[in-house]
């Protein structure tokens, strides 16, 4: 096992059900302008609906929303969530949405029913992303989920599928040098 | 409990006895498609990290369908691109311009893509492969795993079954039936949610051709499925075995096996639809959209560039003129489709009527690098969605129909429900 934070403590954004990826996580200019760099994106993540989002958030902050967040199989916001350290947790994600995050080296549960009902913008969460425990401190409760599949986690412990692959590369050349 | 079709077929590729939903694996794929749209930045992605050697190159299929005629300099640029990663990458099969079709079609009618493979593609599209009984999955950008690798991790989707029962009406085609079908998700009829779903169709589909199950394999796809699967009649076995390659097992379903959703759709009654401007969902029954008038008019696609489409097609172009004021444009799906019709005189008919053909390939359905429209302009095509910006200006009207409603449509220079032209 490393040393990756796994086990996020932090406080909760609450969203609702049906977030978009454009507009509702960030811009959609830097979608189509594809902007991919995180210091451009970090100061545009949820500035939309929440400007100023970025100045607040604090690595362990965990994201929690309703049904069908991300729409549209985008990677730029995932971007700026990684680099900001923050969890994301979801009653519903969207397969390529969801695919977008891991490959992105975001720590994600999805498929969580009910979270939203559990917690509001600013509780103190723990979220345990290897064994799906959420706790929430602030209301006394607790609920377990699943986790995130282990076949995943190596992606998202090395940053996302550049690392990944950049990681299984070096492995290759070692093998046959 | 039995295993569906592409639970099957996910099982074989991971040497497992058993795969269920929601299981996380690394299919070992038949082959793997790249196309020229997305070569670039493969290339430029795995060079970054130092990576010069596939895989498995002799797995590679890179396909020339997105951009066939180099309509600018970067087009050009791109070509040069794609033909030095070919070299440099040693793909196994490159199809460069004007050399195979489109890529969701002539692997199937070639005898490359066969019932029971299993492929990754960087297109969603590839849910065309059930038309044949394979699945081939999309990953995007991730493709470049999977060049650099082999696989990629895929989690297994759940399955839901459409048994269709009884005989479409003349004049109605699986293009229409693909639409309706988005219109029951759309409106709530059909309770299916197709976000990474299977799509296997069942019941009266002995007698439905490759061409009409590639049309039905396209459509759920802009619902969000990630696969479509039709289990292969006899004559579908009969069609791969004298084309095939290479040898091929068939996968079908377990009769125990286990769907998520399950609803029988009678086709008996449905009209020809007319998919409105924003999305195959918002289909309607002709009736509702006839009349009005179109500037643009496009015959092909993965949904609709098979030899069968374009012959309904014909049919109604034969011996007439497309209205003035219009532009109808032709892609046939496959280079061996363009030389048929060549051959048979199916060109001569569409040539004869003014139609402007275009090499096989996507044509205008791919960010319109030929053939688009500008603002306020109408079009009536078989493209595989409508959605605003696909053929150029955002302010284009995108009107979708069968083959047989565009040819119509065409001759008459609005929108037209194909029983009121004689053929």
């Amino acid at each position: 096992m490393t040393d990756f934070p796994w086990l996020l403590k932090g406080r909760c954004y609450r969203l609702g059900h049906n977030v978009p990826h454009a507009g509702g996580v960030i811009p959609d200019r830097l979608i189509t302008s594809r902007e991919f760099d995180p210091r451009k994106l970090i100061p545009h993540l949820f500035e939309e609906t929440d400007p100023g989002f970025h100045e607040r958030a604090r690595a362990g902050d965990v994201i929690v929303t309703g049904r069908k967040f991300g729409m549209g199989p985008k990677m730029n916001g995932y971007i700026a969530m990684q680099a900001l350290g923050l969890g994301l947790v979801c009653e519903s994600m969207p397969y390529l949405a969801y695919r977008a995050a891991i490959g992105c080296g975001v720590r994600v549960l999805t498929d969580c029913a009910g979270i939203i009902d559990l917690c509001e913008t600013g509780d103190a969460l723990e979220v345990d992303f290897l064994s799906g425990r959420f706790v929430n401190h602030t209301r006394d409760v607790q609920k377990q989920f699943s986790p995130l599949p282990e076949a995943l986690r190596e992606i998202v412990e090395v940053g996302g599928n550049v690392g990944w692959l950049k990681q299984w590369w070096e492995k290759q050349q070692g093998a046959t040098t | 409990m039995g295993m569906t079709a592409v639970e099957r077929v996910l099982a074989r590729t991971t040497g497992r006895n058993v795969v269920a939903p929601g299981d996380v694996v690394q299919p070992d794929p038949d082959f793997i498609m790249i196309h020229d749209g997305l070569v670039r930045g493969a290339r430029r992605e795995l060079d970054g990290l130092g990576i010069t050697r596939l895989a498995a190159p002799e797995k590679v299929v890179m396909v020339t369908d997105h951009e066939v005629i180099y309509g600018s300099a970067r087009a050009a640029e791109f070509g040069v691109i794609n033909r030095n990663a070919a070299k440099a990458w040693g793909v196994g099969q490159f199809f460069d311009v004007g050399r195979g079709g489109h890529g969701h079609i002539f692997p199937m009618e070639s005898g490359m893509l066969l019932p029971g493979m299993f492929y990754f593609d960087n297109d969603r599209h590839s849910t065309n492969a059930g038309a044949i009984g394979a699945f081939g999955f999309r990953m995007g950008a991730e493709i470049s795993r999977v060049l650099a690798t082999g696989t990629n991790w895929v989690t297994v989707p759940k399955t839901v079954r459409i048994v269709l029962k009884g005989r479409l009406k003349p004049q109605v085609y699986a293009r229409d039936v693909g639409f309706y079908i988005a219109r029951l998700i759309r409106t709530g009829m059909l309770d299916f949610d197709l976000d990474y779903r299977v799509v296997e169709f069942a019941g009266d589909i002995d007698a439905l051709g490759l061409a009409e199950r590639t049309a039905l394999c396209n459509s759920p796809t802009e619902l969000g499925a990630y696969g479509v699967f039709f289990p292969p009649s006899q004559g579908i076995l009969e069609f791969a075995a004298a084309r095939a390659k290479r040898a091929f097992a068939p996968v079908y379903a377990d009769a125990d096996a286990a769907y998520e959703k399950e609803a029988v759709l009678a086709i008996d009654d449905i009209e020809p639809q007319i998919s409105l401007p924003g999305g195959i969902e918002t289909s309607v029954d002709i009736g509702e959209a006839a009349g009005q008038p179109v500037d643009h008019a496009f015959i092909g696609s993965c949904g609709s560039g098979m030899y069968e489409d374009l012959a309904i097609a014909a049919a109604f172009l034969k011996g007439r003129a497309v209205a003035p004021g219009v532009r109808l444009f032709v892609a046939p799906g496959s280079e061996q489709t363009t030389r048929r019709m060549a051959a048979d005189g199916l060109l001569n008919v569409f040539l004869e009527a003014g139609a402007i053909l275009l090499p096989a390939g996507c044509g205008p359905c791919n960010d319109a690098v030929v053939g688009p429209l500008h603002a306020g302009e109408v079009s009536i095509s078989t493209a595989s969605n409508s959605n605003a910006g696909r053929f150029g200006s955002k302010q284009a009207r995108l009107y979708l129909g069968s083959p047989a409603t565009v040819a119509a449509s065409a001759v008459t220079g609005a929108i037209t429900d194909p029983r009121t032209v004689a053929t």
